[in-house]
């Protein structure tokens, strides 16, 4: 099949490459890019695992045709760094016990990260309807909701 | 035997060997054409993808339409509101002008899958897709939307309620033609909409079953005008029931009233027993219970509207 050249902005770092067009964005993204935080699962879009931030919306890349991310900006769980260290969002999911099996991690944390981007303060109600589109099978979602509500103080700067 | 075991395990590769990014509808038109049958639109995906992993469909190409300008809008114009065929779920969602005059559709979209599918999918394309547990194409019934078709042979309006045919099969021409808005009235000063939904799970369940209650009525007078009702998954396709809708028609507002528009409904729907779903007594014995709320939901809204 002929490749076709694409260019994409992932983490900040735009990048240049030749992919076959049937090929999804989770693929293109742990094997040419080593990316492998981004996880697989169902390749269905409804476990969640494989959740990137593709221009400001959380989206399952493995229904995304690595096409339409031409021309993109991704976000994966490695873009989340800051300064060398880990994201609120990160430590707060370690501290609070958040991951367990540690498969959904990176999906839940680009789903919280969604959604403080757009709602910094958010009810718990919008913690579970913004968690929703990711499966975990370990923690029972407590601890998650927990470290989503502390994270977003943390970012707010009512602790630190 | 080997079909089952393909669904169950999908493939890694997906067999698509070309993908245009069209920026017109006309070159749209122009490669769906040339590929006779071997192409597919595709917006979202969200269906379409899980259908080619599962090899349900094979195709040669994709024409991803999502480059083309002014198909991304929500407007209201010309006295209908209009939803282009790439406005997302979550657009619609969120949506202040859906919420306040078609809050039933705002319901529905605010329900489809999960953040990340309604990130993605449209609106046009879960109606596209036929399927008769749609989230919104069973609010959109309720509204009496319009679907506007575009081929080379020009522009068609097609009434939603004559769209759907079979699951998965509708009245467009998918090698031929583009489905490139669905227009609705906003609801008016005396209507009000509800849509209620059975699922397993609150997200990434599809629905047991659906209903969306559109009614218009005088409340001084304590009596309903009309109402339009919709029910899906409980048939082969959504649609309106229309015998609990003649009930209500010119109708008091009462108990007895509701519970036999509800009865009317369970006549009308005819669901499978299913593993996923349930049992059709189950399903039938909730359509009743899902009306009967439904309208009273719906009431109580324009009560409140009005109080």
């Amino acid at each position: 099949m002929a490749k076709e050249k694409i260019q994409i902005e992932v983490n900040g770092e735009s990048v240049t490459l030749e992919v076959e067009p049937n090929e999804v964005l989770v693929d293109v993204l742990r094997r040419d890019l080593k990316l492998t935080g981004t996880k697989v699962g169902c390749r269905e879009g409804e476990c969640g695992a494989c959740s990137v931030i593709l221009n400001g919306k959380v989206v399952p890349s493995c229904l995304i045709p690595v096409m339409k991310a031409d021309g993109g900006k991704v976000t994966t769980i490695e873009g989340l760094r800051e300064d060398g260290g880990l994201h609120p969002l990160q430590k707060a999911f370690v501290e609070k016990g958040a991951v367990q099996c540690g498969f959904c991690t990176p999906g839940m944390i680009l789903s919280a990260k969604n959604l403080l981007d757009e709602n910094p303060e958010p009810s718990i109600e919008e913690i579970k309807v913004a968690i929703s589109g990711v499966l975990c099978r370990c923690t029972g979602y407590q601890k998650i909701i927990q470290a989503i509500q502390s994270a977003s103080k943390i970012i707010r700067g009512e602790e630190g | 035997m080997e079909k089952e075991i393909r669904k169950l395990y999908w493939s890694k590769k997906l067999y698509w060997e070309r993908y245009f990014q069209p920026q017109t509808i006309d070159e749209a038109l122009t490669i769906l054409e040339e590929f006779r049958g071997q192409a597919h639109i595709i917006a979202g995906g969200t269906d379409l993808l899980p259908q080619l992993r599962k090899k349900e469909l094979e195709l040669k190409a994709l024409v991803d339409i999502t480059c083309i300008g002014g198909l991304d809008e929500i407007k209201l114009e010309d006295g209908l509101i209009k939803i282009g065929a790439l406005v997302t779920h979550n657009q619609i969602a969120q949506s202040s002008l859906i919420r306040e005059k078609a809050l039933t559709l705002s319901e529905g979209a605010s329900q489809v899958g999960s953040p990340q599918i309604r990130n993605l999918g449209t609106v046009v394309g879960n109606i596209v897709s036929g399927q008769p547990g749609a989230d919104t194409a069973i609010p959109l019934l309720s509204l009496n939307a319009m679907v506007k078709v575009l081929s080379k042979g020009g522009e068609r309006m097609i009434p939603l309620t004559e769209f759907f045919i079979d699951t998965g099969r509708t009245a467009i021409n998918r090698n031929q033609e583009i489905v490139t808005e669905i227009s609705f009235p906003p609801l008016k000063e005396e209507e009000a909409s509800a849509y209620l939904r059975l699922a397993r799970r609150k997200a990434l369940a599809l629905p047991i079953l659906a209903t969306s209650v559109v009614i218009s009525a005088n409340l001084k007078k304590r009596v309903f005008n009309y109402a339009r009702i919709t029910l899906g998954p409980v048939a082969p396709i959504p649609f309106r029931a229309k015998e609990a809708e003649k009930v209500l028609v010119s109708a008091p507002i009462k108990e007895e009233v509701i519970k036999e528009a509800s009865q009317r409904a369970v006549q009308e729907s005819n669901p499978r027993s299913s593993l996923l779903r349930g049992s059709e007594e189950y399903r039938k014995t909730m359509v009743g219970v899902f009306v009967e709320r439904g309208i009273r939901k719906a009431i109580e809204r324009l009560e409140a509207k009005n109080g």
